[in-house]
């Protein structure tokens, strides 16, 4: 009789999965543009910054979450590597929220640290939006974010500027010598 | 006193011959390429499954079991998408107990599994029946590797459906709640 009680506690444990019915649908119609930014040229030690625009096709407002998304090699496009760090990134803010039937900008800001290694790089990452929604189906949308760093950066500039004020000196320095030499020649009558 | 002049002209000229290049390369050109006017959009015609209450060890299916819900491509460019699961936490308090989602569609004590099919879809999946687990790792909804699918253009449509399998053990009366993201990248 015991366990015919446990059982049926087991069985008749009754939840609600999901929410219920009567919950108003949240689902949200949004877009996102660019789908695909390339940040070209970026010199480790500086920094990029683009807009993303999120477009609320609703009638109600909504608020949408930024995060990164570090895709599998099989996703991201040809002959790009893994953005090294997502901190490297940042969103002007985490979260906004966009009136019905408008759009909103997020500032995204790229930073590469200035480190030799980090030249010539070409890495990938994706950038999602995400529509907040307490529904069992969410969406999100990424926008591609290809990121390529200058080749070399600092050696061969510091070089060309190095070699041309030491030509530059050198040949004041003649320059100099050669004046003076004249100026203190003893003038012939 | 005019070679002189001449000279240190010189000097100067061939200084900045040498290093104007060199400051130039210090202060490069970033481009930042925002691609075409590419946007991206995808919607859902259903976002709810409100199943009530549910018994242990039981499969669930949405009805229509393929055709329950309409994915579409909204924006200007053609898209993969992808699914991504979690774990289902108590309304209540969701840090005091969950039920874990498991990695291949299959259950345990408080462990559940959802699975998903594309309507069209018959050899898909483990079984081979044409239903893929959903796990807390982003993966291929459509197009899948081994598929002969391709990317889906604006306009596009995939329906599809879920099934859910309850933990062999759950504490009861406790109302549950999870989320399936469905996301979208331009091909």
């Amino acid at each position: 009789m015991i366990r015919h009680i446990k059982l049926a506690g087991l069985i008749v444990a009754l939840l609600a999965i999901f929410l219920p019915s009567f919950t108003l649908a949240q689902d949200v119609n949004f877009s996102v543009s660019p789908a695909e930014v390339h940040i070209d040229d970026l010199p480790p030690g500086e920094t990029a910054e683009f807009e993303l625009t999120i477009h609320n096709k609703e009638e109600l407002a909504h608020n949408f979450t930024f995060t990164t998304f570090q895709p599998p090699e099989e996703e991201r496009r040809e002959g790009r590597a893994e953005f090294p760090d997502d901190s490297w990134i940042s969103f002007s803010s985490p979260k906004i929220e966009v009136a019905a039937k408008s759009e909103a900008n997020v500032t995204v800001t790229v930073a590469i640290p200035r480190e030799q290694k980090l030249s010539g790089e070409e890495w990938e990452i994706w950038l999602g939006v995400t529509a907040e929604s307490r529904d069992l189906l969410a969406v999100r949308l990424y926008a591609r974010l290809l990121v390529s760093t200058t080749p070399a950066v600092g050696a061969r500039p510091n070089a060309g500027l190095v070699a041309g004020i030491v030509v530059g000196i050198v040949l004041l320095g003649c320059g100099s010598y050669y004046y003076f030499r004249r100026r203190t020649r003893p003038k012939r009558f | 006193m005019k070679a002189v002049i001449t000279s240190m002209v010189v000097a100067i000229i061939l200084a900045l011959i040498f290093s104007l290049p060199a400051l130039a390369q210090e202060s490069g050109t970033i481009t930042i390429t925002m691609t075409g006017v590419n946007d991206i959009s995808i919607s859902l015609d259903k976002t709810q499954w409100p199943l009530g209450e549910v018994a242990t060890d039981t499969e669930y299916m949405t009805s229509p079991p393929i055709e329950w819900c309409t994915l579409t491509v909204e924006g200007n460019c053609n898209v993969n998408t992808f699914i991504l699961g979690e774990d289902t936490e108590w309304i209540d308090n969701p840090s005091a107990y969950k039920w874990t989602l498991s990695t291949d569609g299959t259950n345990g004590d408080n462990v559940y599994g959802l699975q998903f099919r594309i309507s069209g879809d018959t050899t898909r999946g483990p079984l081979s029946d044409g239903y893929v687990p959903i796990t807390k790792t982003q993966s291929e909804f459509w197009p899948y590797s081994g598929g002969s699918g391709s990317s889906l253009a604006p306009g596009d449509t995939k329906q599809f459906g879920l099934k859910l399998l309850t933990p062999t053990y759950f504490v009861g009366s406790r109302q549950m709640q999870t989320q399936i993201t469905i996301s979208a990248v331009a091909a």
